[in-house]
């Protein structure tokens, strides 16, 4: 006896819906299979892995939050660039703007800054969790190096955003990062020319930092996350007890 | 054999005279379906739709939830308009430069901010090079000897750096315990031996004592030694970090954390 169609039987047959998804429901292993190989963003992942990779106790979620966060900044970030302006004279007042006239500006920015300092506090302690279950042996060695430079590039995104909102605290602390930078031996005034690009911090100082904020370093990130998660995959998955 | 069929990774236990490709062969021709379907499971296997795709999906719906409470409650500070002209007593650097700010309170600022960062960067990222033992892998702590080791490093750098910190402080900031001082008014030593050579020994010096210790008590394998390093590395930048943050008042000098203006955010 056939089944009555329903409406859902119709859209999901529909040649439309079928030009895009193209697998059935995910409830037989083959359709949970193609639906993860089939999608761009969820073919990150293998189709099937070690069960102790699903272990929250084991990862603690460290470095998909840290992950997740990097979007959440991106698309906050694309929010707050349609209203920001990167001048010495008028940064300020677009930041007051943001907070007081713009719909939901305040609430953007606040998850900006918010997750920006959770982004530090996570990727540090998935470091730890790396080191702490030993998985940085071989061979995953070269993923933990471009770990390393992934906390790095997570320093300099947080530290180049600090500037932007042109207050005393955003002033004052890169006044006192650059002079940090700037005693560093040999190089340290060469540093210190190139990240002001003058002898304090001004407009020169506020592009340089905002050019690096929101399109250099993100990229850089970027570039070495697909990095991070395609050795994550060809190093056989994260690690787990022999 | 149908295990075999599953698990092509696996070597054949007994190839026989017929070669592998063509084993494969045959075994897809009797049992009639394509080989390593990606659906076959192991024991240990799971797959990733639902059993991981869920884990994700919960905890960035968790982590959103948070994040945006902490948005709707706490705004992001936002001071005067940045004025050249006004220093804000105390400046700070940002909350996760200030480990480093505290060093230079003690040192010459070139070993404290890049010297000391640097070498601490390359040695982390060197770990792997030194620790090549399988052992241990996935185990948090490798064992509940290295469990221990962590217990005692994470007391043993509180004490000690809690401890150098205050020392320095009452005797006299920045003075190396006053031995630094001492050799500048009596044998003419100069700024680059007493903040850069003498600190850099006054910092090796707990160092050394820490692997000495774990040694002696521990008799550990050299995983278990970079356990004890790292392990100080870790609460040293955030026993620092906490002391920038929270107990460094006017003039850098030590103070009650709510005696604090905000000054970093
Ligand atoms: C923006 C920063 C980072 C992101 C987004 C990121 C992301 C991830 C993700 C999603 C995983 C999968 C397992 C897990 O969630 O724990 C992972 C694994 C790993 N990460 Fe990161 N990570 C970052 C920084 C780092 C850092 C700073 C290190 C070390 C210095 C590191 C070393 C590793 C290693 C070695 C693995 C493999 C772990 C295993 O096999 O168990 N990552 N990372």
């Amino acid at each position: 006896m056939r089944r009555e169609q329903t409406l859902a039987d119709r859209i999901t047959g529909s040649a439309l819906w079928r030009s895009f998804v193209r697998h059935g429901y995910p409830d037989t292993q083959r359709n949970q299979a193609l639906i993860i190989a089939s999608n761009v963003f969820l073919h990150i992942h293998p189709v099937k892995i070690k069960r102790y990779a699903t272990k929250v106790t084991y990862t603690f979620c460290l470095g998909g939050l840290s992950f997740f966060m990097f979007l959440v900044l991106t698309m906050t970030g694309i929010l707050l660039m349609f209203y920001y302006i990167p001048s010495s004279t008028q940064a300020y007042q677009s930041m007051l703007d943001i907070q007081s006239s713009v719909t939901f500006g305040q609430l953007m920015r606040n998850m900006h800054r918010w997750a920006a300092q959770g982004m530090v506090i996570s990727v540090f302690l998935h470091m730890a969790r790396v080191f702490y279950t030993g998985s940085y042996k071989p061979p995953r060695e070269f993923n933990w190096v471009v770990g390393v430079l992934l906390l790095v590039v997570t320093f300099l995104l947080s530290f180049s955003g600090y500037l932007l909102p042109w207050d005393q605290l955003a002033y004052w602390a890169i006044t006192v990062g650059t002079n940090i930078g700037g005693a560093a031996p040999i190089i340290g005034p060469q540093v210190n020319k190139i990240l002001l690009g003058d002898f304090q911090i001004a407009q020169s100082t506020l592009i340089r930092f905002y050019t690096l904020h929101v399109i250099f370093l993100p990229l850089a990130a970027a570039f070495l996350m697909a990095v991070h998660f395609w050795r994550i995959r060809k190093d056989g998955g994260i690690s787990g007890p022999l | 054999m149908a295990e075999l069929a599953e698990r092509p990774g696996l070597p054949a236990p007994t190839p026989g005279s017929i070669d592998e490709a063509k084993r494969q062969k045959l075994l897809e021709l009797v049992r009639g379906r394509a080989l390593a379907r990606p659906t076959d499971l192991a024991e240990d296997e799971v797959m990733v739709w639902p059993s991981l795709v869920v884990v994700e999906a919960v905890s960035a719906v968790v982590f959103t939830a948070i994040l945006f409470a902490l948005s709707v409650l706490v705004n992001g500070p936002l001071l005067d308009r940045a004025n050249p002209n006004q220093t804000p007593n105390p400046s700070k650097a940002p909350w996760y430069f200030l480990n480093l700010q505290e060093l230079l309170l003690h040192m010459d600022a070139g070993l404290a901010g890049v010297i000391v960062p640097t070498v601490a960067l390359v040695a982390i990222a060197a770990i792997p090079y030194f620790d090549r033992s399988p052992l241990g892998v996935g185990i948090l702590g490798t064992s509940s000897k290295g469990r221990r080791i962590i217990a005692f490093a994470t007391v043993y750098s509180i004490v000690v750096v809690v401890g150098m910190i205050l020392v320095d402080e009452k005797i006299g900031r920045g003075t190396q315990f006053g031995i630094g001082s001492y050799m500048m008014d009596h044998w003419g030593a100069t700024e680059f031996m007493t903040g850069v050579i003498l600190s850099t020994i006054i910092m090796l010096i707990p160092i050394f004592i820490l692997v000495g210790i774990v040694k002696a008590i521990f008799r550990p394998t050299r995983r278990e030694i970079i356990i004890a390093l790292f392990t100080g590395f870790f609460v040293t930048y955030w026993v620092l970090t906490m002391f920038g943050t929270s107990f460094r008042g006017h003039g850098q000098d030590l103070t009650w954390p709510w005696n604090l203006p905000l000054t970093h955010g």
